[in-house]
């Protein structure tokens, strides 16, 4: 690529060319002022040349041709260089600007955008000005040539008086820069004679005498006549205006160039055509002969060489100052720095490098370390325009930076100019790395500049192959730092919200929290109330944050809040978190209204009994099609019933270790009024459109408002710890028949910010996600309700069930039944379980005495016999027709029990404790025995006593002939065990009761252990042949001794084995 | 003195980070290693660098904020990243070394046998790590 094409040369053709020094009577600057223009203003759109084409020829005779060509006009008072104070002041205004012009509203860019974009499009436009700006804060230095000007320009007014002599003193006032009173450049420069004429005027015809006076007093080659606003038909309205850059200066309603005609541009641009290719760039080629000359006379050659070193070695001892030695423009120094600035303007970049090495030792000897620090400069970009040794132009560089940082803070704009060709050098390259390194070298005490100077060190890093994305984020950051230093507060959010996606979804949540909560507090100095708001709650739940960051950012983001003095409703508010998977929602529909406890009973059972009671529904159905909707229907939604509240669960925890409260946490519900299964579809979509849109403020609440009556919400305050979890109950009550949709949770944090959580987000996805196993979905799950309208609630109960009764036991209760509900309930029917042990009396049973109402009656009456064998037939018992229960009046009836079989009859759980009935009898003919204990074996089984002993055994022993039984309690302990249990269970343990008289309290006898067990293992094997492995079979021991009375030398025991004795309705062993 | 060491995991999550200074920096910190990241990917990504991968040992220098920063990494990507104030431990070190090679006595590629090197090493070592303990 040609370097001249590169934004680094562009950039050099651009501030590297020849300065004209203009220097103007009044008169030409009123003239040019009726265009709102200053003459140099005037003239500066036309000092630009593309395709000037002027031959020039080198030092040695080589000839080329110049075709691009520019020429830098300046004012004389202009040309000194500018006040620091100023410039900053005025960079500081103008990036101040260029905030004001940023999108604060738009979305923060994304990585993967930034990195599929070019370097115009990812940085603000106004770097390119601001470097720009930056780099002419040193122009007219005295150690450095090209600055200085070329040829003067003498301008005069037609309308002055004697104009020969104007132009003479224009030249000889004190007002001349001092770069050409103090000797720093030589003050012959060549000279250009114009006279300006007004067409407004008059006719030119006093200027062209002028002119030739002119001619002849100053040479007739110098001298010119510009004649311009010959605009005489009023304001010019042209396509492209070219001084539409100095538009700004003026109010808009003023035309810049009104006057000047078509005419007027075009002999402005010959003229500085002219200037250029007839005077300017031949003068230059001529001084660049004569300086080489020079340079050889004095300075090529071997002799001359070593008369240098001689004569620089000789003045070691000169005065150490920062800008070295001074240099008149006649040393050979000054003139050999010019020869190589104009050899560098004229594209002679071989001869400029030339020249540049020469002096570059010369100053460094002399330790004119500014000077020295200005060629190496040059020679850098020299080496880049003739685009060689990339690595040399590079330490050139690098080692003016470093030199102008050593003379100290007066070159640090020169270092900085400095770096910034460097770093665009670095650019052209590729080299974008370094180029950051460099941009972060030039940060400096100015905080402002070292803003910008960040921010574009962190583009550089993203522009760099691999991109350093972190580095990007970090200098970013660096950058919002010291923009908000500032208070350039636009820029720093800027900044901040580019570096939000390098440190998204990464796990560094120091960074990341930080990050948005400066962003958020910007946006809330700003007054931008609703982002900052936005970006606060991104950093509300940092649990992994200390106590007083957690502190602080929640104090914060209520004072924002606050300070709006609106509510926010925020969807997903992480403070405080539900746990939706603990949700959990309890109803009565229309089938159940009953205790916990009922709840839990099979479903199945409940059904078999439903069976006979409920009237068969196909004769209700008129098609299939009502059929399928009906059922489709009841499947997806459950049915609850209008003014009975749906309870729902909900577990908030707080993630955050300070307490915070949360008040008014309601459901968020929806009530489509009747029943069309369409509507809520409808109401489903919409809830989805919210869940698009995360961050809202919406002020109208649809479902607290006072004027909806079709459901009431509980609400419910909490104060949650530090880091506690709370389970919320929250109801909904629907009012209305309709369907019913409970979408979410709302609260209220610190009664300042609104929070709601969809469920309904949640719950769509589970169902995508189990796909076809959509019918099985637990009815907890769903969330839609059909409601339908208001039932009755029958309780019932019966009065006083006894805990024991003995077999055949008859006894008379009262079942009460009460209807909580304001709507009367009639036709009742009712079916028992159990009817072998419950049976539904007769009304009149109720006031009657007990037993004495089931006396025959002296009048019997037939009808209440029909009655109960009805009933009986079909285990479903009617209630008199005209039975009526109403809110408030209970209905008594009677039911019997009658215990049927012994047991532990536990409507309807499952048996775990038996009655063990246990006869005995004692075969033989004289002897009585004394029972002495009964075991049970294994370890699973518990045998107790029913009875006391004494109840069992009268006469405490077993007469001979005598037979008696007896029951025991026996508890299935298998439940209980554990694990450990079973591995250490022996095959031989139990537990016994004792049988012996009360107040002997003999010793047991341990079945467990040999000989007992022996026997009893034998005695098993033998009796298993009739009975075949029932697992809960158990085996039983009756011990017993002799009576005392029983003579005998030696002690006897008895025992006796009942092995296999399964659990039939009701236990009987034998023995 | 260390200013900081952290364990970076193979995700490039921070595992920990230990501050070793009074003050209130951890957010500073933790930038400075996150962004050190960019440093190790970088030589974990470069084939050139594929001897020194095999020391698995690099170096950062961070020159603004006036802080080196060491990096090793294991061979399960994990990464450990020292920071430390202490700019000029291989300077010091270095200094040490010259002195030591410039003894007329000392035989140039062998094994540098003298004490006062040895104390200097020790000293220098010994102001790296403990002075934050101090």
């Amino acid at each position: 690529m040609d370097p001249a094409n590169t934004p680094l040369g562009k950039m050099l053709l651009d501030e590297i060319t020849p300065v004209v020094m203009v220097l103007s009577t009044p008169l030409v600057e009123e003239a040019s002022l009726k265009n709102h223009l200053s003459f140099v203003q005037m003239l500066s759109p036309f000092c630009s040349f593309n395709n000037i084409d002027v031959p020039v020829r080198t030092a040695s005779d080589q000839p080329y041709r110049l075709q691009k060509f520019k020429l830098r006009l300046f004012s004389a008072s202009d040309i000194r260089q500018p006040n620091l104070e100023v410039a900053k002041e005025q960079l500081k205004h103008f990036i101040s600007q260029a905030g004001d012009k940023d999108d604060m509203f738009s979305d923060p860019p994304q990585i993967s955008n930034l990195l599929a974009s070019s370097e115009s499009e990812i940085q603000p436009s106004w770097f390119q000005f601001f470097n720009k700006e930056l780099v002419r804060t040193v122009s007219f230095s005295e150690h450095e040539a090209f600055d200085h000007p070329v040829a003067c320009l003498l301008v005069v007014s037609s309308k002055d008086e004697q104009p020969i002599n104007r132009f003479i003193d224009l030249f000889n006032t004190d007002k001349l820069p001092s770069l050409l009173n103090d000797g720093a450049m030589d003050p012959k420069i060549l000279k250009h004679y114009l006279l300006v004429h007004d067409n407004q005027d008059g006719s030119p015809e006093k200027a062209a005498k002028i002119l030739t006076e002119m001619k002849s007093t100053f040479g007739s080659n110098e001298c010119q006549l510009l004649c311009i606003n010959s605009s005489h038909d009023g304001p010019v309205e042209r396509q492209d205006n070219p001084w539409a850059p100095y538009e700004s200066d003026v109010s808009p309603s003023q035309c810049v160039g009104c006057f000047l005609n078509i005419d007027d541009s075009n002999e402005i641009k010959d003229l500085m055509q002219d200037l250029s290719s007839k005077h300017i760039i031949p003068y230059m080629e001529q001084k660049i002969r004569f300086l080489n000359q020079q340079v050889s006379a004095t300075r090529k050659g071997f002799r001359n060489q070593i008369k240098n070193l001689w004569w620089r070695k000789g003045k070691e001892d000169a005065v150490d100052s920062p800008d070295g030695p001074m240099y008149t423009f006649s040393s050979i120094e000054s003139q050999i720095r010019v020869l190589g600035d104009y050899a560098f303007m004229l594209r002679d970049y071989e001869l400029a490098l030339s020249n540049y090495r020469l002096i570059s030792t010369d100053y460094k000897l002399d330790k004119a370390w500014k000077r020295y620090a200005g060629v190496q400069e040059m020679m850098g970009l020299t080496f880049f325009m003739l685009d060689q040794s990339r690595k040399e132009a590079e330490y050139c560089m690098e080692n003016a930076f470093n030199t102008y940082l050593k003379i100290g803070s007066l070159s640090q704009q020169n270092a900085t100019r400095c770096g910034l060709w460097w770093v665009e050098m670095l650019k052209t390259r590729d080299q974008y790395k370094e180029a950051a390194v460099v941009y972060f070298r030039l940060c400096s005490e100015e905080p402002l500049h070292s803003a910008v100077f960040l921010e574009q060190a962190s583009y550089c890093y993203l522009l760099s192959k691999p991109p350093m994305l972190r580095k990007f984020g970090f200098h970013l950051v660096l950058s919002g730092d010291r923009y908000k230093k500032c208070d350039q507060i636009k820029h720093a959010i800027r900044t901040y919200r580019s570096s939000v996606s390098v440190f998204e979804g990464i796990m560094w949540g120091h960074i990341k929290d930080n990050v948005h909560f400066r962003i958020g507090q910007w946006y809330a100095i700003l007054g931008m109330d609703d982002l900052a708001v936005k970006h606060m709650l991104e950093v509300l739940a940092c649990s992994h944050q200390p106590k007083t960051t957690q502190e602080l950012f929640l104090r914060d983001f209520l004072q924002i809040v606050q300070k709006t003095g609106k509510t926010f409703e925020v969807l997903k508010l992480q403070l405080p978190q539900v746990n939706i998977s603990s949700l959990k929602v309890v109803f009565e529909d229309h089938r159940t209204y009953a205790s916990p406890a009922a709840a839990t009973v099979r479903e199945s059972l409940w059904q078999s009994l439903e069976e006979d009671v409920i009237p068969s529904l196909s004769n209700v159905r008129t098609n299939w099609l009502d059929l399928q909707s009906n059922s489709k229907k009841y499947k997806e939604s459950n049915v609850c019933v209008a003014g009975e509240a749906v309870k729902v669960d909900i577990e908030f925890k707080n993630p955050l270790q300070i307490p915070i409260s949360i008040s008014g946490v309601s459901l968020i519900c929806e009530l489509s009024a009747g029943s069309d299964g369409m509507k809520s579809d409808a109401s489903s979509s919409t809830v989805e459109l919210q869940n698009d849109d995360d961050f809202k403020n919406l002020i109208p609440n649809r479902d607290m408002s006072s004027d909806n009556v079709s459901f009431t919400l509980s609400d419910v305050d909490v104060l949650l710890g530090g880091a506690e979890t709370t389970v919320v109950q929250l109801t909904v009550t629907p009012k209305v028949e309709g369907v019913l949709q409970i979408t979410g949770v709302r609260w209220k944090l610190s009664s300042s910010v609104v929070g709601f959580h969809n469920f309904e987000s949640n719950h769509m996805k589970k169902k995508n996600a189990k796909g076809r196993r959509k019918s099985k979905h637990s009815r907890s799950d769903n969330l839609n309700f059909i409601v339908i309208k208001s039932l009755p609630k029958l309780e019932g109960f019966i009065h006083s069930v006894p805990e024991k009764v003995y077999a055949g036991d008859l006894q008379r209760l009262v079942l009460e039944l009460r209807n909580q509900s304001e709507f009367a309930v009639k036709n009742l029917k009712m079916k028992v379980s159990h009817p072998r042990f419950l049976n539904i009396g007769n009304q009149k049973n109720l006031n009657s005495e007990f037993p004495a109402c089931l006396e025959r009656k002296t009048s019997s009456d037939p009808s209440c016999v029909g009655d109960s064998s009805s009933s009986l037939s079909q285990n479903v018992f009617l209630f008199p027709e005209d039975t009526l229960i109403q809110e408030g009046t209970p209905l008594l009836w009677p039911v019997w029990l009658w215990a049927a079989i012994p047991g532990d009859i536990n409507f309807p759980s499952r048996l775990h404790e038996f009655l063990v009935r246990m006869d005995v009898v004692n075969k033989t003919s004289s002897e009585s025995f004394q029972v002495h204990q009964l075991s049970s074996v294994g370890r699973q089984w518990e045998i107790s006593l029913l009875q006391p002993v004494d109840t069992i055994f009268p006469s405490q022993s077993l007469m001979a002939g005598q037979s008696l039984s007896c029951f025991f309690m026996l508890k299935s302990c298998r439940k209980s065990l554990t694990s450990e249990d079973k591995t250490t269970l022996s095959p031989v343990l139990g537990s016994d009761v004792g049988l012996g008289p009360e107040d002997t309290n003999q010793p047991l006898f341990d079945v467990s252990s040999s000989p007992l067990a022996d026997f009893h293992n034998y005695e098993r094997l033998h009796q298993e042949m009739s009975h075949q492995g029932d697992p809960n079979a158990v085996d039983f021991i009756l011990i017993s001794r002799p009576l005392t009375s029983w003579d005998s030398e030696t002690p006897h025991l008895f025992s006796h084995h009942a092995c296999h004795c399964r659990q039939v309705p009701y236990q009987n062993s034998g023995f | 003195m260390i200013v900081c060491v952290a364990v970076v995991g193979h995700q490039n999550n921070p595992l920990y980070i230990q501050s070793f200074t009074e003050a209130d920096d951890a957010l500073k910190l933790h930038h400075i290693v996150h962004c050190s990241l960019d440093v190790v990917d970088e030589r974990v990504n470069n084939p050139k660098n594929l001897d020194q991968l095999s020391m698995r040992h690099f170096w950062v220098f961070f020159i603004p904020l006036k802080i080196t920063k060491y990096g090793y990494l294991t061979n399960t990507k994990v990464k450990f990243i020292l920071v430390t104030t202490d700019l000029d431990f291989f300077r010091r070190f270095h200094a040490a070394y010259v002195d030591a090679v410039s003894n007329p006595f000392h035989v140039p590629g062998k094994k540098i046998t003298s004490k006062t090197f040895a104390e200097r090493v020790s000293t220098i070592v010994k102001s790296f790590g403990l002075s934050s303990a101090g």
